[in-house]
């Protein structure tokens, strides 16, 4: 039968991220639906570890305790939007049609997050070589500084490519789910909306990741809890459309 | 390093959600089981709505309907908590006062004409029917509010600006109400209406009445010396004001949240 599929005793299962990786609709719907405390484990500290070393790249252009605070704090801008969205994602899976308890919703887009991390672990090599290879931080660079714009480019894309890489391997299997792409998609689309705008709002909380030119190295500034992402985007396009 | 393996049980697929309106209420067996508690009829109303519709229609559908009801109030509340801890002080009881009473006052102004469009169009529904269906319509709308609640709260802790968390809330509002009607709208089609213009028509209204309760009842987001504004605004023109305070207001001289601000929001 297609459905026999040899999976590893689940003890602490580093075997089943290339199963993960595969994204088999067999083998994911029996992660998503089999959500032992051993596998929410295994993807907390897939989630620690891949983010973590991503992080540490990310952070080690400015000094090692930079490094450290955003290897500690990308995990966290991943693991408390699953959290804070979890609720909402779940409420919304059967709306658009899509039969998912909440508990299987949760397993589903931290499933998703799991895979974007390992790839954003993957990554963390590639970053800190290109960290290694941009010009060094010097007391006469300047946030417009094209070696800091390069490095902020260089890191959106590692991580929107893990991004877009982990949401698309959840694809086969809500199809299958659902039986209907169109619900597929329109499930992934609302989390990956309502993601994206709970993690921005919490990645601006928690910044900076790389550098910050007026601060000292800070874990969480105290200027940081002002403001929103959003408003910020809103007053610079307001600022270049309507000067 | 890992050479255990075993073979899992094959894991089922799940029953297919089925979509709403393609076999009469009830032709489901487990439609007919009766909707228990309010845990059962929030989980109803989020995964089985053709459910709580054929639950609506039975002679003794006075305890779901009752459920809905609490359902409503309670999320609403929770919801109005989260609103008023943009500003915390009175705000955290005024704000969910205004919200529940808002949602039930724009529900009840509005089933009268609901019940009219519905006879109109031909559909054969007795009142207690149609307000059983608007219940189930606040209850989704206010159960998804509380799924938006922690994500609200994230930016009502870190922004400052009334603008925006009015705009955010306003926008969580508008999701919600869209699934709560796509569920009114469902049930109508189980009511063998003629026509669903009329319903059309009715959705636009009860999104005005709901758009201007948020008026009406200002301040919601931010605070004010009274609880009521007692000066008559359309909700647009408001709005307005709201957008132009804030362009004119410099980023470092943005209200507190409290106090004083209150009245930026007048």
């Amino acid at each position: 039968m297609s459905c026999q599929v040899k999976m590893p005793a689940p003890l602490w299962p580093f075997g089943q991220v290339s199963l993960l990786l595969r994204a088999e609709p067999v083998s994911m719907r029996q992660w998503v639906t089999r959500a032992q405390p051993e596998r929410v484990l295994f993807c907390v500290a897939a989630v620690g570890v891949g983010a973590g070393l991503y992080g540490v790249a990310m952070g080690c252009w400015r000094d090692a305790l930079q490094a450290l605070y955003t290897g500690i704090k990308l995990p966290l801008v991943i693991l408390l939007t699953t959290l804070g969205n979890g609720l909402l994602n779940g409420m919304l899976a059967p709306l658009l049609g899509l039969n998912l308890t909440f508990r299987q919703s949760l397993m589903a887009v931290l499933t998703t997050f799991t895979i974007a991390t390992v790839m954003l672990g993957a990554f963390s090599p590639l970053a800190a070589f290109v960290v290694w290879n941009t010009a060094p931080l010097t007391g006469a660079t300047r946030l417009p500084s094209v070696e800091y714009g390069f490095l902020q480019l260089t890191h959106v894309v590692f991580i929107a490519s893990a991004g877009i890489m982990g949401n698309h391997c959840l694809v086969p299997l809500l199809r299958q789910w659902s039986g209907s792409a169109s619900v597929a998609y329109k499930a992934l689309v609302a989390w990956l909306a309502v993601n994206l705008l709970l993690g921005s709002q919490i990645a601006w909380v928690l910044r900076p990741f790389i550098w910050d030119p007026a601060r000292p190295v800070e874990f969480i500034g105290p200027e940081y809890l002002r403001g929103s992402f959003y408003e910020t985007v809103f007053d610079a396009t307001r600022r270049l459309f309507f000067p | 390093m890992n050479d255990q393996s075993f073979t899992p049980p094959p894991v089922p697929i799940p029953p297919q959600l089925r979509p709403s309106g393609d076999a009469p209420l009830g032709a489901d067996p487990a439609e007919h089981v009766p909707i228990n508690g309010l845990i059962g009829a929030i989980e109803c109303v989020l995964r089985q709505p053709r459910r709580v519709m054929f639950q609506l229609r039975q002679p003794n559908s006075g305890y779901l309907i009752a459920a809905l009801l609490v359902i409503a109030v309670v999320c609403s509340l929770i919801y109005g908590v989260v609103v008023g801890m943009f500003s915390y002080g009175t705000q955290l009881w005024a704000a969910p006062v205004k919200i529940a009473a808002g949602l039930l006052l724009s529900a009840l102004i509005c089933l009268p004409s609901l019940y009219i469009f519905a006879c109109l169009g031909g559909a054969q529904a007795r009142l207690v029917e149609v307000a059983g269906l608007v219940t189930g319509q606040l209850a989704l709308t206010t159960v998804l509010l509380i799924g938006f609640a922690p994500v609200a709260w994230v930016f009502s802790q870190s922004t400052e600006s009334m603008a925006a968390m009015g705009g955010l809330h306003l926008a969580f509002g508008l999701i919600a109400t869209y699934f709560g009607l796509r569920f009114l709208d469902t049930g109508f089609v189980h009511f063998n209406a003629r026509s669903s213009s009329g319903l059309k028509v009715w959705m636009l209204v009860f999104l005005m009445v709901m758009l201007q309760m948020t008026t009406a009842l200002r301040p919601i987001v931010g605070t004010a010396d009274s609880f009521l504004q007692t000066e008559k605004k359309f909700f647009l023109s408001h709005w307005t004001e709201c957008l132009k305070q804030r362009r004119e207001t410099p980023p470092t001289a943005m209200p507190d949240r409290g106090g004083q601000s209150g009245s930026q929001m007048r």
